[in-house]
């Protein structure tokens, strides 16, 4: 044993011991998982000739969903802002690439101040690299693309002893950057010991040996995003996961086939999550699953170059939708009326059982269990 | 500071915020502007030099208007160029699509107004999207909307062996003499087939292969921040590529400086070969405003797992993957991208109903006719002599 690994062993006796002394945090009978998908125009979902890139939405999830098909987004059109303002029923108008915190408090740190819940009891796993841990100061981030980014960077720059990429490789790698450079890249740690929990440590290494092993191959951002998510929710079951798949912002490099690739991934990925929580009888019952894409794209012939973007004040782009699944959905409906991203957020907390404290967003009135 | 180009010494000062930073970008580079973007910029600034104060006051006040309402940081009138810094708190100010639509508006009325020569903006100018060959193209219905717009015509052989001599006839015609080299004929290809086609300026995806190899290199060492991005960005835009971008393209500067902002502009065109194409073409027709314009689309490879979540690195390397080309995926890319080039082209030329396109693919024997003003169409099948002396008509009409 290395002074090194001594160390490591000590330490994690030690927050073992630590945790074991804390005082338990509490279990809320209600969790919610949300999805937010990254820009995904009508004309490539939620429209006749769109259909065929989302069969799942469509065909299984849309039929026992309460279905928000115009949801607007009003703010500005860039992930991190996008996505802070749903986690804070406010408009958010901060740095795009996750310098900034969110100007108000979350959801995350709402359920955590009003139910007593600790930190464990919120995760965030996502895809996009604009998300940081800035995004919810207090809770778990895990910038589950960027771990593989920096394994791939790692071999294919000789910066480690692995040299190919090839799938046990990748996964040693991996597993050595969780090990001891998960802060370094980015990662949210409200406890330096998460990661020396057992179970937490567990959930990683399993996640990341499913995709390595997969039976269909895996190998893309939002299929280890999914993975990851779902160790989490089967062996930490928080009380609120965010998760963010991105694979379609491939678009931003011009290639359309490969943005329809990571649209229809993302429709496959949030049926398995929503079959995965179904087939879980300690989640079925008391799970909400929330799905929301971020906003859609620029037009075609717009002078932002199409697909490509989303910065146009135009509806192709702020038009967006929303989907809810379980418990909060009891009565699937299509509501047709007009909606807003921030009105999600209350509606949330609502049924949760907290407060989503004094935001601009409108309580949806359907979303009840 | 431009040559013959006078400019009121308060002028820039007057001007909103947002502007003079841009304005004085394109003055630090007056000599390597394109004929067209001369013209236009000296025509702006001129009519806004002999605009009465208080028409001037009255044309910028809404946008001064909002400007001072967005918070902005203190931009020196001097200034050249927004960093990407900058551009991100105008970009994420509640006021954003406010200002955004008044520049428009400021700049609708400007454009309209300022009077450029007649004869280079009246010119016919033909368009030609090509599709590669080796692309499986029976089950694909090709360009649907656009089809409603235009009429097909039959040929009798695949265009692509009609491209060659038709794309030499075209670039060796004779040209109004207002027209300098810059504007006659422009080539984007993903191979390298058209790099000695006399009498057009070619920028080949696989002739700067260094060229973006070196780019990559230097982008994917930058951090993740934006200072980091910023100063990146700005050694790249000093840095000497005459070297990696080959002898042909090293000897326009025009089209150095225009190969050097392309790949710094985003929009995939250091990723992916028909990226490169689409926006080259794109950035071409808003720039250079060239009479003739061919877009040659081509295969892209297939992305390797793993590799494809660093798009900015070498796919090959340390992958054991075996290299694939990707045609299914390269047909989806091109039919949307060389409708995006149409698109585009349709948006920046002043007449568009004077642009003749014509959308094709290599493997195919009919080709879209695509073109406002209706011209007269060929017998059918039309032959490679035909559809070439038809272009040529249609390019001195």
């Amino acid at each position: 044993m290395t002074r090194r690994t001594l160390l490591r062993v000590l330490a994690a006796a030690v927050s073992e011991r630590l945790a074991a002394a804390a005082p338990p945090s509490r279990r809320l009978p209600r969790r919610t998982v949300l999805i937010t998908l990254g820009g995904i125009r009508r004309q490539e979902s939620w429209s006749q000739p769109g259909l065929r890139y989302i069969p799942h939405l469509y065909g299984d999830l849309l039929p026992r969903s309460l279905f928000y098909p115009y949801t607007v987004n009003e703010g500005v059109t860039s992930h991190f802002n996008t996505i802070s303002s749903i986690l804070t029923g406010v408009w958010q108008h901060v740095d795009d690439w996750g310098g900034e915190k969110p100007a108000s408090p979350t959801l995350f740190q709402r359920l955590q101040s009003q139910t007593r819940t600790g930190a464990e009891q919120t995760w965030v796993v996502t895809s996009n690299k604009q998300l940081t841990a800035n995004i919810s100061p207090g809770v778990n981030v895990i910038l589950s693309k960027q771990l593989m980014v920096e394994a791939v960077e790692r071999i294919i720059t000789g910066q480690s002893a692995r040299s190919r990429l090839e799938r046990e490789q990748i996964l040693q790698e991996m597993n050595a950057i969780f090990e001891t450079d998960a802060e370094r890249i980015g990662w949210g740690l409200p406890s330096e010991s998460v990661f020396r929990d057992p179970e937490v440590k567990r959930t990683f290494v399993s996640a990341l040996a499913t995709f390595i092993h997969g039976t269909d191959a895996p190998a893309t951002g939002d299929e280890l995003t999914f993975l990851i998510a779902r160790e989490v929710l089967q062996r930490l079951a928080p009380a609120m996961l965010m998760v963010n798949f991105s694979d379609m912002e491939v678009a931003h490099s011009g290639s359309y086939s490969l943005h329809l690739g990571g649209v229809s991934r993302a429709d496959r990925l949030c049926h398995r999550m929503w079959e995965f929580i179904q087939a879980a009888p300690a989640l079925r019952d008391n799970t909400t699953l929330v799905i929301m894409n971020e906003f859609g794209r620029d037009p075609d012939g717009s002078s932002t170059n199409g697909f490509f973007n989303h910065r146009t004040d135009t509806e192709c782009c702020r038009l967006a939708w929303t989907m809810a699944l379980g418990p909060a959905a009891a009565k699937p409906a299509v509501v047709e009326r007009v909606i807003r991203q921030i009105d999600v957020t209350p509606s949330i907390a609502a049924w949760m059982g907290f407060d989503g404290g004094p935001t601009p967003g409108s309580r949806l009135p359907e979303f009840h269990g | 500071m431009a040559d013959g180009l006078r400019i009121p010494a308060d002028l820039i000062r007057r001007l909103p915020a947002t502007f003079g930073p841009a304005l004085n970008d394109q003055l630090r580079q007056w000599e390597l502007l394109f004929p067209a973007e001369r013209r236009q910029l000296q025509a702006q600034l001129e009519w806004l030099s002999r605009l009465p104060r208080d028409e001037f006051d009255r044309l910028f006040a809404p946008l001064l208007d909002i400007e001072s309402r967005m918070a902005l940081p203190h931009w020196d009138s001097s200034a050249a160029g927004l960093s990407v810094r900058d551009v991100g708190v105008l970009a994420r100010s509640p006021l954003y699509p406010q200002w955004r639509a008044e520049v428009e508006r400021v700049f609708g009325k400007i454009d309209a107004a300022a009077e450029q020569p007649g004869e280079i903006q009246h010119l016919p100018r033909l368009l030609v999207c090509v599709l590669p060959p080796g692309i499986f193209l029976k089950e694909t219905p090709l360009w649907p909307d656009l089809s409603a717009e235009g009429s097909w015509l039959s040929l009798d052989r695949p265009f692509g062996q009609i491209l060659p001599p038709f794309a030499a006839a075209i670039a060796q015609r004779t040209v109004p003499a207002a027209l300098e080299q810059d504007e006659r004929t422009w080539v984007f290809e993903c191979g390298a087939r058209f790099t000695s086609l006399t009498g057009a300026t070619v920028l080949s995806w696989a002739d700067l292969d260094a060229l973006r190899r070196e780019f990559l290199r230097r982008l994917n060492a930058v951090h993740r921040d934006l200072g980091s991005v910023d100063q990146t960005s700005e050694e790249l835009r000093r840095v000497d590529i005459r070297r990696s971008a080959g002898p042909a393209v090293a000897a326009n500067p025009r089209a150095l400086e225009f190969v050097r902002s392309l790949l710094l502009s985003g929009n995939g065109a250091l990723v992916f070969n028909n990226s490169f194409v689409q926006w080259g073409a794109s950035e071409a027709f808003r720039r250079a405003q060239p009479q003739v314009l061919l877009a040659c689309f081509g295969i892209r490879p297939r992305l390797k797992p793993f590799s494809s979540v660093v798009l900015f690195e070498d796919q090959s390397r340390s992958n054991p993957a075996p290299d694939e080309d990707d045609p299914a995926g390269s047909l989806v890319d091109g039919l949307m991208l060389s409708k995006y080039v149409y698109l585009s082209v349709q948006r920046v030329v002043r007449r568009p109903e004077r642009t003749l396109t014509i959308m094709a693919a290599s493997g195919l024997n009919r080709v879209l006719i695509l073109c406002p003003a209706k011209p007269a169409l060929l017998r059918s099948p039309a032959t490679p002599e035909d559809l070439t002396a038809f272009a040529l008509r249609w390019l001195a009409s």
